[in-house]
């Protein structure tokens, strides 16, 4: 059970990163033409919405924030409500931050060193390495929208996450929602919006905390 | 040697415990006053943030949604972290404890259940009879209730009309203090949870009452 934690920690803050890359490389119908696009992407800045589903709430708990990439591996997962937390990675190091008495503080619990090994995949991913994770098997479906159904393999991840669909606009191939689906009465839902994808960024986005 | 002093340590520790002395009310109080109750009594769903302490420091923060009700004398409560992992999800009632998702840590021993005990001692009035009332030494009125499986309850009431709940063992341990640092409006915006290792600081995002059957809503 502690390796099913572990490796639902780990996979979290990676499925974030990993949608998030998809918006500037999911133009083409197949996984082949997204590996080639992939190596384009420098940097991605965007907001985002989140929604908690669960059997125990009348309505979602929404949670907003803020994601920046920049490559090879500079990353910073950032949400403002309702609590404030901070996930920065780069140079061989991630930690994570949590509001506390009105200023950002380490998390001690070692979530961050989780998140370290998962966040430094994503240096893989963004080289178009995406069949390289062996946690998910991934399917394509196109209609209105264009579906990504990631499903997990074997049963690591079993009672944790079903399956996480991403939905693809067909019109200018951003990424418009992410539903990472945890059992039949719960799950999250993620809206990005304003997505800016190779602008620049500063690089204290990725050092400072506050 | 160091076993030993342990031993005798814990044993003068446990020799000293005893339950706050309750003093007759006097005064304005009179004889019998009406007791400090913050509970609920309607079916209320509850949303905060909980700041993990131990050793003095912050842990980590979570999420943590309860529903408790009253009538019933139900708990439904769910843990998830700032990013909307859920990692614990249980309910608790007349039926017994029901634990639907428990990822380690929260799935080691009695975790799910003594959860369940702190979420009842902060939000359900105790049931039993009243043994003792009157002040304690700080000049707090407090309501003493003893527990049909052994163990004794306090509420009382500071002078600025803060409250305190003190869970002690049978022989007068300290078990677990709640304090609520809440508002007239709500008693529960702020709730200091202290167990012998950690702290809990909950702080209110949300409170409503439950009308209906919680369902997922998309």
């Amino acid at each position: 059970m502690v390796n099913r934690f572990d490796s639902l920690k780990k996979t979290w803050p990676v499925l974030m990163v990993f949608l998030m890359l998809l918006p500037a490389s999911v133009r083409a119908d197949d996984f082949t033409q997204l590996r080639k696009n992939s190596v384009r992407i420098q940097t991605i800045s965007a907001d985002f919405v989140q929604k908690k589903f669960m059997k125990i709430l009348s309505k979602p708990l929404i949670s907003e924030g803020k994601f920046y990439y920049a490559a090879p591996s500079s990353i910073r997962w950032e949400y403002s409500k309702p609590i404030k937390s901070v996930v920065i990675s780069g140079r061989g190091n991630t930690k994570r931050y949590i509001a506390s008495g009105g200023k950002m503080i380490e998390d001690k619990t070692g979530g961050a060193q989780a998140m370290k090994i998962v966040l430094d995949e994503v240096a893989g991913w963004m080289s178009g390495k995406f069949t390289s994770n062996p946690s998910f098997t991934a399917t394509l479906q196109e209609g209105s929208n264009t579906v990504i159904t990631l499903t997990p393999v074997g049963k690591s991840m079993a009672g944790m996450i079903e399956r996480i669909e991403i939905t693809v606009s067909r019109k200018d191939a951003s990424v418009k929602s992410v539903r990472i689906v945890e059992s039949a009465t719960a799950e999250t839902r993620i809206d990005f919006q304003n997505v800016v994808i190779n602008k620049e960024i500063q690089p204290s986005v990725f050092q400072d905390v506050q | 040697m160091k076993g030993l002093l342990l031993l005798i340590g814990s044993f003068l520790l446990m020799s000293c415990a005893s339950l706050p002395v309750i003093r007759p009310p006097a005064g304005s109080l009179g004889k019998t006053f009406t007791c400090p109750s913050p509970f609920f009594t309607e079916k209320t769903r509850l949303i905060h943030a909980i700041e993990v302490r131990a050793a003095g420091k912050t842990q980590t923060v979570m999420i943590g949604v309860t529903i408790t009700d009253p009538a019933t004398r139900s708990i439904s409560c769910a843990l998830m972290s700032a990013e909307g992992m859920a990692f614990f999800e249980a309910a608790a009632g007349p039926d017994g404890l029901k634990v639907s998702r428990a990822l380690p840590p929260f799935d080691s021993g009695d975790l799910a259940r003594n959860m369940m005990a702190d979420i009842d001692l902060i939000f359900l009035a105790p049931q039993e009879a009243l043994a003792q009332q009157g002040v304690l030494a700080a000049g707090e009125r407090v309501c003493r209730r003893h527990k049909k499986q052994g163990g004794w309850i306090d509420v009382s009431e500071g002078r600025d009309g803060r409250i305190q709940i003190r869970r002690y063992s049978e022989g007068g341990s300290l078990q677990r203090g709640v304090n609520l640092d809440g508002n007239a409006a709500n008693a529960y915006a702020s709730i200091e949870l202290q167990a012998e290792n950690y702290t809990l600081v909950m702080t209110l995002i949300e409170s409503e009452a439950v009308k209906d059957e919680p369902r997922l809503s998309k």
